[in-house]
């Protein structure tokens, strides 16, 4: 934050310095403007044989110097507001990183392979965020097939966007036409649905009431070996129908956040039943990368001070450790705690037989003939005893 | 905040750059008007010194000079609020700058502005625009610095040098400042045109205008194509078929863009690709690489496409282990212990309880299928 507000300090003087400037110039320019035209019909006023007076030669030569140093004085102040421009400049040298560059490779995203490859991504970014037309456009400078890729998004914001409107046809329609993979994950999706069209019923009163009795007969008794608990709250809600359901132990059920909730779920199950990702890989992976550079920046300027920047081969690992976060974790990484290494297939993790975990180069390192001490206990074990262990 | 000072150089370099490019202009302009005021005041005075001061004469000298000054006064009122308004854009910059939080909102703002760039470096202009206007973005990307070089760009693949040397002839004292050879590229473009065709007379009246003053450096070039004379335009000598090689515009192109960039500070790479770049490394772990069964579908760099993007990058760093549950994928830790089975593959305790809830007791291992009783289940301690 204190970059930037160094920087606005820079601005905002140039602003003010150049705001008064504007109403100096404008002043002073109009009186003399003013001043000259006085003289000027003066003068007119004379007959046109007239000559000038040594008096009025005075003043005339008065009103040119004076003239002459107020347009000479504007022209010097304004090139001394220069130096306030260029401290703005300045400004942001000092609190920006100007080499942000510096940490990356520029052959790794630009041979031609490439740069399809990253369009690609990035159409299928924007078909996910339901920015058809950006896509579309992308795809048609840059030259590549998309099409493929648009389907299932199509469909998907087709149905997110009605369920924003509170429509829920196309969802049901989607989730009946997927019913057996979506109850093999476990999917409560179309239960979810049904659920909010019959709250819907109920919210409009009793004159719905058979209605709402007739909907829950039809769709919802399919649901009560897995949604037992919920349907009986659903059906607690018909004894307050005449009283007005908002004021009972039901009024949760009304809260706006259960359509939150359902469009929510939508997206989770329909990306996982289509085997995609909920969040775009691509904001997930700049989002990661915007939270390492600062991090590798700084590194990098530290090697480069200490002279050491020949250890950034930058080939096998970074330098660093970074971490993005508990939700930016996809892959259980083990890295033994005596070798601070990170394990390999050559290089298993290994339960020793009091529970803890380390890796085979350490255990095989701790071990005495057919002895191991746990280095973080005091059993002593068979080292044969310990077992691969899978993450 | 830290990633607002490692990746927003370009955001607020750019439109202090237009600014200072606007305060010379006006500082030009005006200097231009004062001497013109100046001058009319030294004639007035020249009038003054006569021996007879005719008022009808100085009349129209007055009037002349209040003309002068009142160009001066619109011209400074002109470019001050030119100036003011290249200043309120980085103030508008700065401002959004301000409200950065880690919300998804300003991310995906950040992600779209990132692209705006990219396409612009890349010459995507009508999916830049697009963007930048269905977000809301024209003020904070900069565009109009694009859609300038846009259209140089647009007449150089039109085998057209004019806009160009223009754009040349405007920059002139920042470009010998970078020692740029754009125009001294562009003047041999043309001559090699000029051979090709056939106006071979009209080459030499050419290079005698613009290759006679050359810098040191130039002259074995200009030796180079010279020689070009010699040859018919047909010609299979390497050397001079590659001069009148069609791809050197769309090197003079690419030569513009990265001199464009330099003008403005801009770096070589966008903020998109080093963001990117950063992030596939700090998410790539071996198992991205690994068996099919190993892989995430959550994880970006699991992708196919990204996978491949992130083939050359660096591994992440890891010196402690981040683990998670399969089932879950939640972390493992004091709150969810990671729990072994006799298979030796390793759960989270929750997830484990919550199977074992839903099947009597019984654990199915997601990767092996075989079943346990969840008694089986032994504590792993990571440390």
């Amino acid at each position: 934050m204190e970059a930037c507000v160094a920087v606005e300090r820079e601005v905002d003087k140039v602003l003010t310095k150049f705001g008064s400037i504007n109403e100096h110039a404008g002043r002073t320019l109009r009186d003399v403007t003013n001043h000259i035209e006085a003289l000027r019909k003066e003068l007119s006023e004379c007959p046109p044989d007239h000559e000038l007076t040594s008096n009025q030669v005075m003043i005339m030569k008065q009103a040119m110097s004076k003239a002459r140093e107020t347009v000479q004085r504007l022209a010097t102040d304004h090139r001394d507001l220069h130096s306030t421009v260029s401290k703005v400049g300045k400004a942001i040298d000092r609190n920006f990183v100007a080499d942000f560059a510096s940490t990356s490779r520029d052959d790794v995203f630009s041979s031609p392979d490439k740069v399809v490859l990253l369009n690609k991504v990035i159409c299928q970014h924007f078909y996910r965020q339901g920015m058809l037309d950006i896509a579309d456009e992308l795809a048609l400078e840059a030259g590549i097939d998309s099409e493929n890729e648009k389907e299932p998004f199509t469909e998907l914001n087709y149905i997110l966007d009605c369920l924003k409107h509170r429509d829920l046809d196309p969802a049901l329609e989607w989730a009946e036409k997927h019913r057996a993979s979506l109850q093999k994950q476990n999917s409560s999706l179309e239960f979810k649905l049904h659920q909010l069209r019959f709250i819907g019923l109920i919210e409009k009163g009793s004159s719905c009431q058979n209605e709402a009795i007739q909907y829950a007969r039809t769709y919802l008794s399919q649901f009560v070996h897995t949604h037992e608990k919920d349907i009986q709250m659903l059906m607690g809600m018909l004894l307050y129908l005449s009283n007005g359901v908002s004021r009972s132990p039901y009024a949760h059920l009304l809260q706006p956040s259960l359509w939150a909730d359902i469009y929510d779920t939508f997206t989770k199950d329909a990306c996982s039943l289509l085997g995609l990702s909920v969040e775009s890989p691509l904001s997930v992976c700049v989002n990661a990368g915007c939270i390492a550079l600062p991090a590798l920046l700084n590194i990098k300027q530290v090697m480069q001070q200490r002279q050491v920047s020949g250890i950034w081969n930058g080939k096998d690992e970074l330098p660093i450790e970074i971490d993005l976060g508990p939700e930016k974790r996809f892959h259980s990484v083990f890295a033994c705690p005596i070798l601070k290494q990170q394990s390999t297939e050559i290089n298993p993790p290994m339960r020793l037989v009091c529970g803890h975990v380390i890796s085979r180069d350490a255990l095989n390192k701790l071990a005495n003939s057919n002895k191991l001490k746990c280095p973080y206990c005091p059993m002593e074990q068979n080292p044969a005893d310990a077992r691969i262990i899978y993450f | 905040m830290a990633d607002i000072k490692a990746l927003e150089h370009p955001t607020l370099k750019v439109p202090y750059e237009i600014l200072n490019k606007k305060f010379r202009a006006a500082q030009k302009q005006l200097d231009r008007e004062v001497s013109h005021v100046q001058a009319a005041a030294i004639e007035l005075e020249k009038g003054l010194f006569a021996d007879k001061v005719g008022a009808g004469d100085i009349s129209r000298l007055l009037g002349g000079m209040v003309e002068k000054l009142q160009v001066l006064k619109r011209k400074a009122e002109e470019s001050i609020c030119e100036e003011l308004q290249a200043g309120y854009v980085c103030k508008r910059r700065l401002e959004h700058l301000k409200e950065h939080t880690s919300t998804s909102q300003w991310c995906r703002k950040r992600l779209d502005r990132m692209l705006v760039e990219y396409f612009l470096r890349k010459g995507y202009y009508n999916a830049a625009s697009k963007l930048a206007q269905t977000s809301d973005l024209k003020d904070l990307t900069n565009i109009d610095v694009f859609t300038v070089s846009r259209e140089v760009e647009k007449s150089l693949m039109d085998r057209e040098t004019t806009k160009c040397l223009n754009w040349c002839h405007d920059n002139r004292s920042k470009l010998r400042k970078l020692h740029s050879t754009m125009e001294f590229n562009l003047r041999v473009q043309e001559f090699v045109e000029l051979v090709k065709a056939d106006r071979r007379l009209d080459a030499v009246r050419h290079a005698r205008k613009y290759f006679s003053s050359y810098e040191e450096d130039q002259l074995p070039s200009i030796q180079h194509c010279m020689a070009l004379l010699a040859f018919p335009s047909n010609t299979e000598i390497p050397a001079y078929k590659e001069l009148l090689d069609e791809d050197r515009w769309l090197r003079l192109v690419e030569q513009f863009r990265q001199e464009n960039y330099k003008l403005f500070q801009l770096a070589s790479q966008s903020t998109f690709t080093v963001a990117l770049q950063a992030g596939l490394s700090a998410l790539k772990t071996p198992q991205c690489y690994g068996s099919y069964e190993q892989k995430n579908k959550s994880c970006p760099v699991c992708q196919d496409w990204l996978n491949l993007l992130a083939d050359p990058l660096p591994f992440a760093h890891c010196s402690h282990s981040r683990l998670i549950c399969h089932i879950s994928g939640l972390p493992l830790n004091e709150h969810n212990q990671p729990m072994v089975l006799p298979n030796s593959y390793v759960y989270g305790q929750q997830s484990l309880l919550q199977m074992a809830a839903d099947n009597n007791g019984q654990i199915i291992c997601p990767r092996t299928k075989e079943i346990f009783p969840y008694q089986k289940a032994e504590k792993v301690f990571v440390m």
